[in-house]
């Protein structure tokens, strides 16, 4: 194969630089911890190898190591080794600013003359033959932006420039240079270079061949030594570079030191290159180059020009990379979460519907003890998006009980727990969508004076935007009737609906059957949309002690009424086993977890555990019952069902209609006149008969477990 | 232990045992591709004396894409300044002009023992020639078709995030709780495998990277897989 024609100006391919993603985190953490606004320069390390693939040149790279070690890393980070034969060290310098103001104000060009003069007075005093990895010296400037973790960065590899620049005799690959044992004889040379600790990361040297064809690799401060041989002597180099017809950068500032130290014009020159770990004779290139720069130009005082900017795909401009995917700790959180959902549907259940869940809006009614335990089983679920509701503050108590308060919430009054709630979440889960509402539920039995009749109405309109904008509600309230205005506008709006209820040491869980006025699971889709259905066209659901299930209150015999006045002290404040919450609160979201997955929805008929029919219609998740009740003095616990009560006082056809008929006037006469319920229901004609009135119940229960009140 | 009691996992002696074995198999029968070498870590106080720490590494794997004319036009990152080196920058006609036609993808893999799964976990990523790393998503639109099958379809296949457990970075792995169970099914349903003298710890890794290497679209050539001892 032919040289490249003499005369030609040899033209050498650029150094190109690659940034291990370790090599950012180190910088980003060495900023925060250690430098601060310090922007004075850094010295680092930079690790190249002689090219060992035909196609792909190798890089100069920077790693983590390249950084100095943090004073209180220098035990458990490695130092870095010398003697790697795939790491041979360069030195460089970074120049890291503090604003991308002062990255771009950077004097570019005296930078890159200062580090030029470096590498020049190194060959000058006779450095670089001792040390010769400094004739590879480089440049980095740097802007680190660690909020958005995205970094700007410029490398330059500075070469002194020959003037005229130097010409190509001949080039070939070196299996055709030299002669069979020659060649043989190199090769072992190099091989062995390369596997020595002492020389394999040495990337400059002197390949000197004997007139009998054997060669050895020398130091360059053996140059004198190799003079008096009288040997062929060639320059060698490890050469990153790939192409056959170029040889690599570290070719340029060594011919700077041949010619200015030594005064060699022609210069033979071999571009080591490997492949497999191996000296590849065919991939290396041995050439001849002549340097017609005048003598003047050797003087140590006259700094030569330098060139290096590293291009980004041909052209003149710095580098970014965004690395936030892989050290912004709210992504990693986030990818943490979903894996850990993924895994769980992966592994234990392949229906999980993890879509439905991360989408779905979740009001909670109340964020005591039920709310914060609520709001983090829901998270836990990978539910996103929450709203709290309470008009309370965090009192010195709460915190105890309540999982998402701290001391710091309570002082100076105490902030508002929906606010605190929020808060606190987000601390938890900073991908969190979570709102906090502070708002008083308006109930039947406290009469509301006029002047404050419009903000009461203003309330229960909020309440009603809320309950029509999310998904699920959870009515987690401290009061029975508190619960009343949810239960029926949740009724009205047919929305998954799941309460909480405790006692001392007994609970309650249940879900709301789905709002009266809705059809059969037959005819679900037109019900969710409609409210235009005739009021007269009862569908089968709703007959007496009909298939839909009940709510809260379909137990009722008596209309929610004020249950906190008139009471001592000590029943006014709610004590409950502090067991108790934690364990309501869980079955409560496993339940509305396992509507979401039921075929039927709110629709879903509700069933019992040991029931004789549940192996045949079995969800993955299992049964969904309709209420679960439970006892921490027998740690025992059961599941209920209960149907709808046509004399319900929350959700029968007769309260739900009315309600549609009259709204929010409905709505204050049942708050201003607690006997108006009872009334309207039929209730008052009840009572009167009551011995002959039968419940619909599975158990005998306790009417105190009704009387549920919950800290 | 007889092969029909194991469990599919390794000991971390045996995992240390079976690396070893595996770096000299791949060296002997894979020239072309680069070596995995072990690299040592320093030891938890509370390992036992003779067990040893550390990972089998295989770096820089570069995989050649297709050039594509004229990419990456309208994603070019810099801002176009054209006094950005100023003016007394010196025009020089010994540097080599090259046009950008080639795209490099390197690979790094590592093969760490899990100690609470006990059997191999295949850690990866793969970054471009300056160094930017991929994103998992563009790592699959490359992988070979067979590897986006056997990933979707094979339920012991799950290519996960996680933080590398000795460079506190994040890579990609392959989640481990599935691999004892195949490795298992695969030392039982293969007859040239071990048999009555009990489990071949040092197949145990080739026969593991032929299932993991497929996913992730690392070629492993049909020799490691031979059984006979050479």
């Amino acid at each position: 194969m032919a040289g490249q024609e003499s005369g030609a100006v040899l033209q050498f391919a650029p150094f190109q630089s690659s940034v291990d993603e370790g090599f950012w985190h180190r910088l980003s953490s060495l900023k925060l911890n250690k430098l601060g606004i310090d922007d004075s320069p850094i010295s680092i390390t930079g690790f190249y190898a002689p090219c060992s693939h035909s196609q792909v040149s190798n890089h100069l790279t920077l790693l983590a190591e390249s950084l100095p070690p943090e004073p209180s890393e220098q035990s458990s980070t490695p130092p870095i080794s010398r003697g790697n034969r795939n790491r041979c060290s360069v030195p460089g310098i970074l120049y890291n600013t503090n604003t991308l103001e002062s990255f771009h104000a950077l004097d570019k060009q005296s930078l890159l003359k200062a580090e030029a003069e470096k590498i020049w007075n190194d060959i000058h005093s006779g450095k670089a033959e001792e040390d010769c990895s400094v004739l590879s010296r480089f440049l980095l400037i740097s802007f680190a932006d660690l909020k958005k973790w995205s970094f700007h960065y410029w490398f330059a590899f500075p070469a002194l420039v020959l003037d005229p620049p130097a010409t190509l005799v001949d080039l070939k690959p070196a299996s055709q240079w030299f002669s069979l044992e020659e060649a043989e004889s190199v090769s072992a040379a190099c091989n062995e270079w390369r596997n020595s600790s002492s020389t394999a990361d040495v990337p400059f040297f002197l390949v000197s061949i004997a007139s009998n064809s054997r060669a050895t690799i020398r130091h360059l401060k053996d140059w004198e030594a190799c003079q008096e041989d009288g040997h062929k002597l060639l320059f060698g180099f490890y050469d990153p570079c790939h192409l056959p017809k170029n040889p690599g950068w570290p070719l340029r500032n060594f011919l700077v030191l041949i010619y200015s130290r030594w005064n060699i014009k022609k210069v033979q020159f071999l571009c080591y290159r490997e492949n497999r770990g191996f000296a590849d004779l065919g991939l290396s290139l041995v050439g001849e180059a002549q340097i017609s720069a005048p003598q003047e130009w050797r003087d140590e005082l006259h700094v030569p020009n330098v060139v290096g900017w590293e291009l980004n795909r041909g052209k003149k401009v710095y580098r970014c990379i965004g690395l936030a995917k892989s050290m912004d700790p709210t992504r990693l959180a986030i990818s943490a979460a979903d894996l850990n959902l993924k895994l769980m549907r992966w592994r234990a259940l392949p229906s999980l519907n993890l879509n439905i869940l991360s989408t779905m809006k979740c009001l909670l009614l109340g964020a005591g003890t039920l709310g914060c335990q609520v709001a983090r089983m829901l998270m836990a679920w990978g539910v996103r998006k929450i709203t709290l509701l309470d008009n309370g503050k965090v009192a010195m108590s709460n915190p105890l009980r309540q999982s998402l308060y701290t001391l710091d919430d309570c002082l100076n009054g105490g902030e508002f727990k929906a606010l605190a709630a929020v808060n606190s979440l987000k601390r938890i889960f900073p991908a969190v969508e979570a709102e906090g509402v502070v708002m008083a539920i308006p109930m039947p039995g406290h009469p509301v004076p006029s002047q404050e009749e419009e903000s009461v109405l203003d309330d229960c309109r909020r309440l009603c935007e809320l309950i029509e904008s999310h998904d699920a509600v959870f009515l987690l309230t401290d009061t029975r009737e508190s619960r009343w205005l949810p239960t029926l506008l949740c009724a009205h709006a047919n929305k998954m609906t799941i309460t909480a209820a405790l006692g001392f040491d007994s609970f309650l869980v249940m879900r709301h059957g789905a709002g009266p006025l809705s059809s059969t699971i037959d005819n679900r889709a037109e019900a969710m949309n409609a409210l235009s259905a005739d009021m007269s066209k009862f569908s089968l659901t709703d007959s007496d002690g009909g298939q839909r299930l009940g709510c809260y209150f379909c137990n009722d015999v008596v209309a929610p009424v004020d249950s906190t006045s008139n009471r001592t002290l000590d029943q006014q404040c709610t004590v409950t086993r502090p067991g108790l919450a934690p364990i309501a609160s869980a079955l409560a979201v496993e339940l509305l977890v396992g509507i979401l997955h039921h075929p039927h929805g709110i629709f879903a008929e509700g069933e019992n555990a040991n029931s004789s029919s549940n192996g045949i219609n079995e969800q993955p998740l299992g049964i969904l019952p309709h209420q679960i009740r439970g006892s921490l003095a027998q740690f025992s616990q059961m599941t209920l069902v209960g149907h709808s009560s046509n004399s319900c006082t929350a959700c029968c056809d007769t309260v739900v209609s009315e309600y549609r008929k009259r709204g929010l006037d409905f709505i204050l006469q049942a708050i201003n006149h607690p006997t108006y319920l009872e009334d309207l229901t039929g209730l008052t004609e009840l009572m009167k008969s009551a011995s002959s009135f039968k419940l619909d119940w599975d158990n005998d229960t306790d009417a105190d477990d009704d009387d549920c009140v919950e800290i | 232990m007889d092969i029909s009691s194991w469990d599919g996992t390794l000991s971390s002696s045996d995992f240390c045992l079976a690396a070893h074995a595996f770096t000299e198999k791949w060296k002997r029968i894979n020239p072309v591709l680069p070596p995995w070498s072990w690299v040592p870590r320093p030891k938890s106080p509370w390992l036992a004396s003779h067990e040893v720490e550390g990972y089998l590494s295989l770096e820089n794997m570069c995989i050649l894409r297709s050039c594509e004319e004229d990419h990456d036009e309208k994603s070019h990152k810099g801002n176009e300044e054209p006094n950005c080196l100023g003016k007394d920058e010196y025009i020089d006609n010994a540097t080599l002009v090259q046009s950008y036609r080639q795209d490099v993808r390197y690979f790094d893999f590592h093969i760490v023992y899990s100690a609470s799964y006990r059997v191999p976990v295949l850690y990866f990523r793969t970054y471009s020639s300056d160094g930017q790393p991929l994103l998992l998503e563009d790592i699959e639109k490359e992988l070979p078709g067979n590897s986006t099958n056997v990933l979707m379809e094979s339920k012991w296949t799950f290519i996960t995030q996680e933080e590398h457990p000795y460079l506190n970075r994040p890579w990609y792995k392959l989640h481990p709780c599935g691999t004892s169970e195949w490795m298992k099914l695969l030392f039982l349903t293969d007859p040239s495998l071990g048999g009555s003298q009990g489990v071949p710890v040092e197949l145990y890794l080739s026969s593991w990277i032929s299932m993991v290497g497929q996913a992730v679209g690392l070629k492993v050539p049909l020799e490691m897989f031979n059984k006979r001892k050479e």
